[in-house]
C-alpha cells in the first residue's frame, strides 16, 4: 500500500487536483450554466502563489488566501456582466475571459514595467512562466507534505458540495437548472443564485489552481489555455453533471486512466479514447448516473434470488 | 584486561568502519568487467498533443541508436533497454512519467523531455533521485542550472545564433534589421533573446520588433511595417508553420529577396520549405546539426533511419541519437550501471565523435561542439557559405 502510493504519488496528486477543478465546473453546470472560466480563475490562483511565493517572503498559506480572495473578487464584477448571458453566449464570454487572463499572464511585465522605477523586472516572464524551487517533498504520515493540502481542500469542497447538495441552496440551483422560468415564478431570485454558485466555482478553481502550482512547478501561460478549460468540462461530462458525485469519478478516470494505461504503450491513446467513447455512449448521464448505482443492488439481488432458489432446490431433493 | 578489551574493540570498530570502503571498491572493480544485463534506460517525449511534431523522431532516432549499440555489443554483455514514456506534451504527464521510469523502472539515466518547460517542472525530481538526465531538445535557459545531474546535448540558441548572425553579416554586410517573433512560445521567445543578444553585440541596429501569437496566420501588419522601413534582413523566430505563412507573405507584400530572412531554431524542420515552397528559397537558420555533415558516422544515420523509417531524420532526431551514444559511452567508461558513476563519467566527456561532431561538456554541462549555418537552396537545407 505504501510502495503503491509513493511511487503514484504525483498521479495521485493530479487527481485530485483535478477533482478539485471539477467539483469548481459542477457546481455552475448544476445551475444550469456553461461556464468556461475556469481555467482562467486556475491561472489566477496559480500565479498569484507563485509570484508572493517568487516575490515576497510571505508563506505560502497566506498566498493561498490571497488567491482565493482575488478569485472571489473577479467574479463577483464578471459574473455580474457575463451571467446575463445565457447558454452558449455564456460559454464565449466566460472562455474570453480564459483568454484574457492567459494574454495578460503573457505581456503582464509590460504593464509592470510601467509602473515600475526597474524597466527590466521580470515578474510574469512572459511564455517562460514561473519557476518554482524544488523541495524534496517530507513525508508525515504517510504522505507528502505537498499532499496533504490539496487532499484536505478536496475534502472540503467535497463536503460543502455534498452539504449544498441536500440543502435548500442545493434544491433551488437544481430548480434554477431545470426550468428557469418556473424557478422564478416561485419566487426565487434567479440572478442572485447564479452569481452564488458562479463565485462558488470560481473560488473552488483558483484555490486548485493555488495548490497545483508547487507541484507542477511551473507556472506558465501556456498551463490554462483553451484546452485546459474543456478537460475540466471533460471531468464534468463524463462523470455526470447532476450529482457531486459525477466530477470526482470523472476526474479520477480521466487523469488516472492514461497513467494506468502507460503499458499498451502506443497503443494507449487509442484504448484511452475507446473508454471514453464507450462510457459517453452507454451513460449518457455520466459515471454518476443513479441507474449505474443500482447495477450493484441489482445484481445482489440477482445473486440472492439464486442462491435462494438453489437453497430451494437442496431442500427438494 | 582493560586495555586489551579496549584494544580489540577499537580494531573491531576500525575493520567495521573500513568495511563499507572495501566493500564498495571491491564491487566497483567487478562492475568495470562484468558489465552485463539489462541497462534500464527512460526516455520521456512529448509523442502526443502540442509539441508531438518534435517527439516521434525523437523515439525513432533513440530506438535505432539503442539497437545499434546492442547489436555492436559496444557495452559488452550488457545491453540497453530503453524505456519510452509519452509526456502528451504537458508538465503533468511529464513528472508522472518522471516519477515512474524512476521509482518502478529504476532508471540509470532519462533521456529528454521534449519541452523546456516540461523540464523544468520533472528533472529536479531525477535531480533529487540522483539519476542523470540528459536533454536533447532543450534550448531554453535555466536548464543545467537545475542541479549536476541535469545535462544537454542540444545546443541552447545563445550558443547558435551569435555564429548564424556573424555569419551571415560577413555574407551580406547588414546594418539594420527588423526582428518577427512568437512571444508566447518559450522555443521562440528564447530565440529572440538569443538574437537579440547577438545582434546588440555586434552592433546592428534593431529598427522594429514586432511580435506574434502561436497558430496566428495572417501577419500582414507587422510585414506592412517592416517593409516601411526597409530593413537589410529580417530576423524571424517561428515555429515551422508560421514561419512558412511569414515567407510567403512577406515575398506577396513585396519584401525583396534581397532581404534575407533569418530564422532561429523553429526553422529546423522539413516542414518550412515543403509548407512554404519558393518563398523558402535562401531562408537562413543556425542549427546544431546538418544533414550534409561529414561528421563520424552521420552518413550512416541518415541512411540507416531513412531506411528504418522511410523519412530523412531532423536535428531533433540527430541530438535523439547522439544523446543515446553520449549515455552508451559514460556507462562504458564508468564500467558500471550505478546512476551516480554514469554522472561522473559523462561529465567528463570530451571530444567525442558523434553525428553532431566532436562533442565534449564544458563544466557546467552544456554540450560544446560546432554549430552550422544553412540555407534552403532548391527546398532543401545546404551548408550556407
Amino acid at each position: 500500500m505504501f510502495e503503491f502510493l509513493s511511487n503514484n504519488i504525483s498521479t495521485i496528486n493530479f487527481v485530485l487536483i483535478n477533482i478539485s477543478l471539477g467539483l469548481s465546473i459542477y457546481i455552475t453546470l448544476a445551475t444550469g450554466l456553461l461556464s468556461l472560466a475556469n481555467a482562467g480563475f486556475m491561472a489566477i490562483g496559480a500565479y498569484t502563489v507563485a509570484i508572493i511565493q517568487t516575490q515576497t517572503h510571505i508563506p505560502f498559506s497566506f498566498g493561498f488566501v490571497m488567491a482565493i480572495a482575488l478569485g472571489v473578487t473577479l467574479a463577483l464584477p464578471i459574473g455580474i456582466v457575463a451571467l446575463g448571458l445565457r447558454d452558449i453566449y455564456l460559454a464565449i464570454a466566460t472562455l474570453g475571459f480564459g483568454e484574457i487572463v492567459r494574454i495578460i499572464a503573457l505581456n503582464g511585465d509590460k504593464v509592470v514595467r510601467l509602473f515600475s522605477t526597474n524597466k527590466d523586472v521580470i515578474v510574469f516572464n512572459g511564455a517562460e512562466g514561473i519557476t518554482l524551487a524544488y523541495k524534496t517533498p517530507t513525508i508525515i504520515f504517510g504522505l507528502p507534505d505537498t499532499t496533504w493540502p490539496i487532499l484536505i481542500y478536496c475534502l472540503v469542497a467535497i463536503y460543502i458540495l455534498a452539504t449544498l447538495h441536500n440543502s435548500r441552496y442545493g434544491r433551488i440551483l437544481a430548480s434554477i437548472r431545470q426550468d428557469e422560468t418556473a424557478a422564478s415564478t416561485l419566487g426565487i431570485n434567479v440572478a442572485r443564485y447564479k452569481l452564488f454558485a458562479f463565485v462558488l466555482g470560481s473560488a473552488i478553481a483558483a484555490g486548485a489552481g493555488a495548490l497545483g502550482a508547487p507541484i507542477v512547478r511551473v507556472v506558465d501561460p501556456h498551463n490554462y489555455v483553451f484546452s485546459r478549460g474543456v478537460d475540466i468540462l471533460a471531468y464534468a461530462v463524463l462523470g455526470g453533471m447532476t450529482h457531486w458525485v459525477g466530477p470526482i469519478l470523472g476526474a479520477t478516470v480521466l487523469t488516472s486512466l492514461p497513467e494506468a494505461l502507460r503499458f499498451l504503450k502506443d497503443q494507449r491513446d487509442i484504448v484511452n479514447g475507446l473508454i471514453i467513447m464507450l462510457s459517453i455512449i452507454y451513460l449518457p448521464a455520466g459515471l454518476a448516473d443513479p441507474r449505474v448505482w443500482t447495477i450493484p443492488r441489482k445484481l445482489f439481488a440477482l445473486l440472492g434470488s439464486m442462491r435462494s432458489s438453489a437453497r430451494n432446490d437442496s431442500k427438494g431433493l | 584486561m582493560k586495555t586489551r578489551s579496549f584494544l580489540f574493540l577499537t580494531i573491531l570498530m576500525v575493520l567495521f568502519g573500513a568495511y563499507p570502503v572495501f566493500d564498495s571498491s571491491v564491487a566497483n572493480a567487478a562492475q568495470t568487467n562484468t558489465l552485463s544485463g539489462e541497462i534500464p534506460i527512460g526516455a520521456v517525449w512529448s509523442l502526443t498533443g502540442d509539441a508531438a511534431v518534435y517527439g516521434p523522431s525523437q523515439k525513432n532516432a533513440s530506438e535505432l541508436a539503442a539497437e545499434q549499440i546492442n547489436k555492436s555489443g559496444m557495452l559488452g554483455a550488457a545491453k540497453i533497454k530503453l524505456i519510452t514514456e509519452d509526456d502528451r506534451s504537458t508538465k503533468e504527464g511529464a513528472i508522472t512519467a518522471f516519477d515512474k521510469l524512476i521509482k518502478e523502472y529504476k532508471v540509470v539515466a532519462i533521456l529528454g523531455p521534449t519541452l523546456s518547460n516540461s523540464a523544468k517542472a520533472a528533472d529536479p525530481i531525477a535531480q533529487a533521485a540522483k539519476v542523470p538526465v540528459l536533454a536533447v531538445s532543450n534550448t531554453a535557459g535555466g536548464i543545467v542550472e537545475m542541479g549536476d545531474f541535469i545535462f544537454r546535448d542540444s545546443l541552447p540558441e545563445m550558443l547558435v545564433q551569435p555564429n548564424t548572425i556573424k555569419q551571415t553579416k560577413n555574407k551580406f554586410g547588414y546594418k539594420k534589421v527588423a526582428i518577427l517573433y512568437g512571444n508566447d512560445d518559450v522555443f521562440t521567445k528564447g530565440g529572440y533573446d538569443a538574437f537579440k543578444k547577438a545582434l546588440d553585440d555586434q552592433g546592428i541596429k534593431i529598427l522594429a520588433t514586432e511580435t506574434f501569437n502561436k497558430k496566428d496566420s495572417d501577419f500582414s501588419a507587422q510585414l506592412t511595417k517592416i517593409k516601411g522601413l526597409k530593413p537589410d534582413a529580417i530576423i524571424v523566430s517561428a515555429l515551422a508553420e508560421e514561419a512558412a505563412s511569414i515567407m510567403s507573405q512577406a515575398r506577396q507584400l513585396g519584401i525583396p529577396a534581397s532581404v534575407p530572412i533569418i530564422g532561429g531554431n523553429g526553422f529546423n524542420s522539413p516542414k518550412l520549405a515543403q509548407l512554404a515552397g519558393p518563398a523558402a528559397e535562401g531562408a537562413i537558420t543556425g542549427a546544431a546539426w546538418l544533414i550534409t555533415n561529414d561528421t563520424p558516422g552521420n552518413k550512416a544515420f541518415v541512411e540507416a533511419y531513412h531506411k528504418k523509417y522511410g523519412a530523412n531524420p531532423d536535428q531533433f532526431a540527430a541530438q535523439a541519437y547522439a544523446g543515446v551514444y553520449i549515455l552508451a559511452d559514460a556507462i562504458k567508461t564508468a564500467g558500471s550501471s550505478n546512476p551516480v558513476a554514469i554522472r561522473d563519467a559523462m561529465a567528463k566527456i570530451k571530444n567525442l565523435d558523434t553525428v553532431l561532431g566532436k562533442f565534449s561538456f564544458d563544466s557546467r554541462r552544456e554540450p560544446v561542439h560546432a554549430p552550422v549555418v544553412q540555407i534552403i537552396k532548391n527546398g532543401q537545407f545546404v551548408l550556407f557559405k
